[in-house]
């Protein structure tokens, strides 16, 4: 852990030795974001909710999974960017010193211009739940704190599972978009207004569904059952196959090479 | 595709062994090998008692590695930053780590670079800086690949200097690859030579170099005409101040030339020329057909 907050140090001071850059940056992802804000504000212009979902409850879904996707893109920037390490050949360097592999990836980059993605996604969501009449009890609260948690999750698995694909590649390639950015859009909504077969496959596949849809019906006081609340956790399940595929794709590397 | 093959030789504690071959001969392959990155398909590879590959968090505490081709220090931020975060990575304890450092600024002249981004260095710094940073936590065992690739004549010297000494003084063995033939000289007693990735010759330099050096360049230096014929002797032309000659020793030794030119005329003084180590290098790839 010492070693990734140095690491984290080290990023911010080099980041830092552009400054101008760094600031126009920061303020160009503040525009970027407001777009996709934009585009639900438009939609709910023409329609008062979409399957029942109305414009904050949306807006809440959308900052949840904001929330999450921005996190890794500034504390797990090396697990996105991989495809980078194993092209210009750092990923050697990684396996030459004595620590764990994925700790090193996650210590090999980080993008502190997306955390000003993460500050809005906080602002958005602070605006969208004091929009909502929600009954607030300890339960609630503690379930949007799962939410935020296991929205960190799934991304980090899913940026992983991405990762792996580059041993197999060595370009990242776009495909990976489909799971990481596509997934994100789709996500942004409560995976409930999406057919049946969206459904179960971002249930089951890319389990989205346990982030922002099945606690979200329980924050919203729609279901008193408690699983919809618990139902985050199960995101840590997903990073088991994640782990396990990287892992893999690893000793394929070793056994093929650059 | 195979790119090595029945490659096999051991290497001592403190030698150091210059590993040589043509671009694409598997040098940089066996390194890999070597220090645990690449699992070889077959074979065996024991090294201070340990398979690279197994057990790698252990294995690559007793190594150093530096790749002339690649920085392992962070780009834009002084070079000081990322040895104290190799501090943390090999888990060097405070003090040891404060006299290890201190010793490699001193050796390698680091003082007053070690503070500035390493984007500001000049190439020759960066490499000390690179050196220093695998040698952080003191390997017993140190992997060059290329360490010198690019550096102008006073680096080069700088370098090799300082793999002589930490030779010397620490014993460290030490595997070293690179191009400029002037490096392996300098450095290394044994040179592995490979090519198209099977061993082709594992020995001395100086064999090999008597091997292949084959003829010698003398200037004699005279004011009186030269008539010599002798069939040791491949070429004769004059020159403003006397003779090129270029002998082939294996008929005719430099000390019989200059006793049957000697009693001919007086000669002012002779140059020895030895052929270029890096002809001798071609004429073994041409032999060796890689």
């Amino acid at each position: 852990m010492k070693i990734y907050f140095k690491s984290l140090g080290m990023h911010l001071k080099g980041e830092l030795e552009y400054r101008v850059n760094f600031i126009l940056s920061f303020l160009s992802q503040i525009l970027v974001f407001f777009t996709y804000y934009f585009v639900i504000l438009a939609l709910f212009t023409k329609f008062d909710h979409i399957k029942g979902f109305t414009l904050y409850e949306v807006l809440f879904c959308f900052s949840i999974i904001q929330f999450g996707f921005s996190f890794n893109e500034v504390f797990a920037r090396g697990v996105d960017r991989f495809d980078n390490l194993i092209i210009q050949g750092g990923f050697d360097r990684l396996l030459l010193r004595p620590q764990n592999i994925v700790l090193q990836v996650l210590c090999s980059d980080s993008d502190f211009v997306k955390a000003s993605r993460l500050i809005q996604a906080i602002i958005v969501m602070i605006i969208a739940l004091c929009h909502l009449t929600i009954p607030w009890n300890f339960m609630r609260v503690f379930t949007v704190l799962l939410m935020l948690l296991s929205s960190c999750v799934i991304f980090f698995g899913i940026f992983l599972m991405a990762a792996s694909y580059c041993f197999f590649t060595v370009q990242g390639l776009e495909v990976r978009n489909v799971f990481t950015d596509g997934g994100k859009h789709m996500a942004q909504y409560p995976i409930g207004v999406f057919t049946k077969g969206f459904v179960l496959f971002f249930t089951f596949v890319i389990p989205y569904a346990f982030v922002n849809y099945y606690p979200l019906l329980y924050v919203l006081g729609r279901t008193d059952n408690l699983l919809y609340a618990f139902s985050p956790l199960l995101v840590l399940f997903y990073l088991i196959p994640c782990v396990l595929v990287f892992y893999w794709g690893m000793k394929r590397y070793a056994s093929v090479g650059s | 595709m195979k790119a090595v093959e029945d490659i096999s030789f051991s290497i001592d504690k403190g030698e150091i062994v210059g590993y040589i071959g043509p671009n694409g001969a598997g040098k940089s392959t066996t390194i890999k090998i070597l220090s645990g990155i690449l699992i070889p398909d077959s074979g065996q590879c024991r090294i201070a008692n340990m398979t690279p590959w197994k057990n790698r968090t252990k294995y690559v505490k007793n190594i150093g590695v530096v790749f002339g081709q690649r920085s392992q220090l962070w780009w834009d931020i002084p070079a000081e930053d990322t040895f104290d975060l190799l501090k943390d990575i090999y888990e060097i304890p405070e003090e040891e780590y404060q006299a290890t450092k201190e010793d490699l600024i001193q050796r390698l002249n680091l003082q007053d670079i070690i503070n500035i981004p390493v984007r500001q260095l000049s190439l020759g710094q960066r490499m000390r800086c690179e050196i220093a940073a695998s040698l952080l936590h003191n390997p017993d065992i140190l992997f060059l690949d290329e360490p010198t690739i690019g550096l102008d004549a006073v680096s080069k010297q700088l370098v090799r200097d300082f793999i002589k000494k930490l030779n010397r003084e620490k014993h460290t063995t030490i595997l070293l690859t690179s191009h400029d033939m002037s490096d392996i000289t300098s450095l290394a007693k044994r040179i592995i030579l490979i090519g198209k990735g099977k061993v082709l010759y594992d020995g001395s330099l100086k064999k090999l170099q008597n091997r292949y050096e084959t003829e010698k360049y003398v200037f004699l230096k005279t004011n009186d005409t030269l008539n010599i014929r002798h069939k040791g002797i491949k070429q004769k032309t004059k020159n403003k101040e006397g003779y090129d000659l270029v002998i082939d020793t294996r008929l005719l030794s430099i000390s019989d030339l200059l006793n049957i030119v000697s009693k001919k005329i007086t000669i002012d003084d002779v140059e020895i020329d030895h052929e270029d180590i890096d002809n001798i290098i071609v004429k073994l790839y041409e032999d060796y057909k890689i």
